[in-house]
């Protein structure tokens, strides 16, 4: 019965998101009409999608296939487990951020609104057969259709420059990674009867060709999720985007490319090397460290939210990588401490980004700028955002109560894991290097949301554009609440996604992670309990109790602490000034660019003005893309001698040719 | 089914709530003391007579009763920092394998680590919600050191966790071989002691003595507070002292003596060490740091 609701259902969010798509033809009068139906449509597919995988993930006599199979010829759409956990993770992402959008992108009424909804249509429709797909050739069409939707997404803002610029270089830098795909999927397919996967997976590819198809693979995936040194594009993709879009990228897309790798990793390849998960792993957990690193360092919000990304897929790609290890290892039932780890970092990444994504639009839409500088006191102003803000910001720092902590928790238990089971000196340092890579990460994390959020919410208003703000309207707000109300749900009764998870990995009978009232793991010898049910009923007595001892006595006279001067907004600390000890902690890795112009005075000794200017410039893009782009530019430059543009030369080049082949040919025969 | 999950609810409050707030309560009572210990250490060693050890009972019941200052600036995150900064101090106290827990079994320590993280949150957050320069100062130098002994204490987790093969913080007590004096168990002791005066912002770190601009980190945050809220933060501070005492003494310190000994030892230690130290300088921190992460290392390594 279920089965036939779960396909009924999924055919109809199909549907939906093709009437969407219908908008982009709309007529130009009825653009409001049409961004409303074409919003609805995406919100209640998505709803309908993550419905179906739901119901297809917790029904036990489900087979294969229950929620799509189709079959045309060689091309085909199926289902497993696999592709039914990101098909939930899109559907709630994409039900969420579409609410989000009913009110958000009416910013952009009259400015090519029907394009906007249409093409977001076609961006989440993409992502769902990509999920979906049953063979090679599909999943790269759905794939590429992905690409270009999200890049006519980011090109929105056309008329700003930077924008066209950054989705430009996430055209070219996608592309790339299509490219290392394409080739991945070609090596495994050549060496198989068909390009369908359930015949890629009998592939009979050696060890060398397996590796080398990993690798491009990896490149692919990797470049699609941003961990560095591919990541360039994504900072500079997601503030450009607006900002549900870049919600929804940063949400669900870099996840797509989360559900390729597994794809690829379990079903065509296996998992035969060692080296394989260390690179995963280790690629994972420096852009883990240095993605958080660059995210406390911007001062543009959705920047900051970007690099945050990058961070993030290094946690999912860490943990990713340990469940590879442990299972290279012979520990396959342990294994799936690391795989449902990343999957529930995906889920906790998918919800928190989305919000703080959602929130950076709520403000930017208030305020009219993205540049935390200018921020402040916005707590006041915009109180339900603010509470939101909180929530999100607190599972990003995976602080206890949120599903931060969840997956946190899980990807630190599968490497107290590696380090029981792989027992050799090497392995224990590189559980070494772990270890200290995710405190510093989970540090640095708290560090920069702490900033982000006292910057922008709290304190005193800096500029004038933030004490005009105002609270944003209903959808914004219900978007932004549910994503609130489900990071805390994961975080506090963890048990129904984690029960869901493991569905995806074997079922809860080999190794048990969810309890009741908490998280069980047992793997590495001993147990360890996570029960933030209880913990949260104790600390909120405790909270009670104590807030209802002090709220008495207080007094609102005057500033508290000012050193007899008077209070001024620029007394505070700012964005910069907060992320200045950070700074110079690890100025070898950040490479801080200071320009300090003096402005000159009459009076030489008597308050002198400056102008000083901080950059950080991202590191690989100096050191690596840089030079790369020079080196192309200067060869083209040389070969531009031989391509004036006159037609007599080409027709001389023609000749030429021909003349070299005859004479070739002659000689030959 | 229903009926199952509530008793098991009771049976894991009975079992592990109770004593956890039991033992919570005492360490809070006997916190003040430990500080005072501390402080008492440091005046006998300076050749003064010192104030008393109950000292900071007095002052706490001093602040208690005064009236609370707010600035115009602050918003509800002002107000609930500190509660929430004491209970985060509390539920450690719970979770901390010491006098009546050790058989408690949600004191996971990765938990624990995220639990005072969620103070530290709020009081960062805190410190700049008034819209001064102090606070600012004080919430980004502490950003600054959670940062660089954030690696030394996922270290010291470690250590314990993959020879006890878990995270439970009572499982961990219950197997710990007192007597187990070896290279790896003495490098621990030192690396999580450096630890201990890092985390509870003492001397050579931070000061906590002064609320001069220069030295502040801890003190900074907790400017602009007064009356309960400000008896909070300082019950809290205190408590936590105690609570990562009771953990060295527990899992670090290889001496075969009670563990209330071992938290006296341990306050008398850090009291000579903020003696014979100075304040470091700030971007000092890191190699101070840097060397329990070394340690921890080693300590790893040499297991």
């Amino acid at each position: 019965m279920e089965n036939v609701v779960a396909m009924d259902y999924f055919t109809v969010a199909i549907v939906l998101y093709l009437i969407g798509a219908t908008t982009l033809a709309w007529p130009k009068a009825t653009e409001l009409a049409a961004h409303y139906a074409g919003t609805f449509c995406a919100a209640v597919a998505s709803g309908l999608v993550a419905y179906s995988a739901l119901a297809y993930m917790t029904c036990p006599a489900c087979d294969a296939g229950t929620i799509v199979n189709v079959k045309w010829g060689a091309y085909s759409l199926l289902t497993d487990y696999w592709s039914a956990a990101f098909l939930l993770l899109t559907g709630t992402a994409g039900m969420i951020v579409s609410i989000y959008a009913v009110d958000y992108a009416k910013g952009y009424l009259g400015n090519r609104l029907r394009a906007l909804t249409g093409l977001w249509n076609i961006f989440i429709l993409s992502m769902v057969i990509v999920l979906v797909a049953g063979d090679a050739f599909t999943f790269i069409v759905a794939w590429e259709v992905m690409a270009l939707a999200s890049f006519l997404l980011v090109n929105h803002e056309s008329s700003k420059k930077e924008t066209v610029a950054a989705a430009y270089q996430y055209m070219i830098m996608t592309h790339i990674g299509t490219a290392a795909i394409m080739i991945a999927f070609y090596l495994i397919g050549s060496h198989a009867d068909s390009m369908s996967f359930s015949d890629m997976m009998h592939n009979t590819l050696d060890d060398n060709m397996r590796s080398i198809a990993f690798l491009c693979a990896f490149a692919g995936f990797a470049l699609k999720s941003g961990i560095m040194p591919m990541h360039i594009w994504l900072p500079n993709a997601h503030p450009a985007a607006p900002s549900h879009v870049s919600a929804l990228m940063s949400g669900v897309m870099l996840k797509v490319a989360i559900y390729g790798l597994g794809r690829v990793v379990f079903n065509l390849l296996g998992i035969d090397f060692m080296w394989q998960g260390i690179l995963v792993m280790v690629a994972g957990l420096i852009s883990a460290f240095l993605g958080v690193l660059y995210a406390s360092m911007e001062n543009d919000m959705k920047r900051s939210l970007a690099y945050s990304s990058v961070e993030n897929m290094g946690i999912i790609f860490a943990a990713f990588g340990c469940g590879m290890v442990l299972y290279s290892n012979g520990n396959g039932i342990l294994s799936t401490i690391g795989f449902a780890a990343a999957l529930m970092h995906c889920f906790a990444h998918s919800f928190m980004k989305c919000l703080l994504f959602m929130s950076a639009g709520s403000v930017m839409h208030a305020t009219g700028s993205k540049n935390m500088e200018l921020m402040g006191g916005l707590i006041r102003k915009m109180p339900y955002t603010a509470a939101f803000t909180l929530v999100g910001a607190m599972s990003l720092c995976a602080l206890p109560f949120t599903s931060g902590l969840i997956s946190e928790w899980m990807v630190l238990q599968g490497y107290i894991t590696l380090a029981q089971y792989a027992g050799t000196p090497e392995m224990r340092l590189l559980v070494i290097f772990a270890f200290i890579m995710l405190g510093l990460t989970g540090a640095t994390a708290l560090g920069c949301f702490v900033r982000m959020y006292s910057v922008v919410f709290l304190g005193r208003a800096r500029n004038e554009i933030a004490e005009k703000a105002h609270e944003q309207h209903f959808f914004m707000l219900l978007g932004m609440g549910m994503d609130a109300v489900l990071i805390l749900l994961i975080g506090i009764m963890p048990d129904m996604l984690v029960n869901t998870v493991q569905e995806v990995f074997g079922g809860a009978m080999m190794m048990p992670m969810a309890l009741p009232l908490g998280l069980l793991w047992s793997g590495s010898g001993d147990y360890s309990l996570y029960c933030p049910l209880i913990l949260l009923a104790i600390f909120a007595i405790i909270v009670i109790f104590t807030g209802l001892l002090c709220y008495k006595n207080f007094e609102v006279k005057d500033v508290t602490w000012n050193c007899g001067t008077y209070p001024t907004a620029r007394q505070q600390y700012s964005a910069t000034g907060i992320s200045k000890p950070l700074r110079r902690a690890f100025d070898y890795i950040l490479q801080p660019v200071k320009e300090t112009v003096k402005i000159h005075k009459k009076r030489a000794y008597h308050g002198q003005r400056f102008n000083v200017r901080l950059s950080i410039p991202d590191l690989f893009h100096e050191k690596i893309y840089q030079p790369l782009q020079d080196l192309i530019v200067t060869t083209s430059i040389k070969f531009r001698a031989i391509q004036d543009g006159s037609v007599r030369l080409y027709i001389g080049y023609t000749m030429t040719a021909m003349i070299i082949v005859l004479i070739w040919g002659v000689l030959l025969s | 089914m229903s009926n199952e999950i509530i008793a098991g609810v009771l049976e894991i409050i009975m079992n592990n709530a109770l004593p956890g707030v039991a033992q919570a309560c005492i360490m809070l009572m006997c916190a003040p003391l430990i500080a005072g210990i501390i402080n008492k250490t440091k005046a006998q060693l300076n050749k003064r007579q010192g104030a008393s050890v109950f000292q900071e009972y007095f002052d706490l019941i001093k602040w208690w009763k005064k009236p609370t200052m707010l600035t115009p600036y602050t918003s509800w995150i002002f107000i609930m920092a500190p509660i929430i900064y004491f209970a985060t101090s509390f539920m450690a106290a719970m979770m901390v394998p010491g006098f009546l827990t050790n058989t408690v079994t949600f004191g996971d320590a990765f938990v624990f680590v995220y639990i005072l993280a969620l103070g530290r949150f709020f009081m960062c957050l805190s410190s700049m919600d008034a819209a001064t320069s102090f606070g600012g100062m004080g919430g980004a130098r502490e950003i600054y050191v959670s940062v660089l002994v954030e690696p030394a204490v996922m270290l010291a987790v470690l250590i314990n966790a993959s020879r006890y093969h878990t995270t439970t913080l009572s499982h961990m007590v219950m197997n710990y071989d007192a007597a187990y004096f070896s290279v790896s168990a003495v490098l621990a002791c030192l690396a999580f002691f450096m630890v201990i005066l890092a985390e509870n912002c003492r001397l050579p770190v931070d000061n906590p003595d002064t609320h001069l601009e220069l030295t502040m980190i801890h003190e900074g945050m907790t400017l602009e507070y007064s009356g309960r809220l400000l008896t909070l933060i300082h019950l809290g501070s205190f408590l936590k002292i105690v609570v990562f005492l009771t953990l060295f003494g527990a899992l670090y310190l290889p001496f075969n003596i009670p563990l209330v000994l071992k938290i006296f030892l341990g306050a008398v230690v850090i009291g000579i060490v903020e003696i014979i130290n100075n304040k470091m300088r700030l971007f000092k921190v890191r190699v101070y740091l840097a060397a329990a992460v070394v340690m921890l290392l080693v300590a790893i390594i040499a297991q």
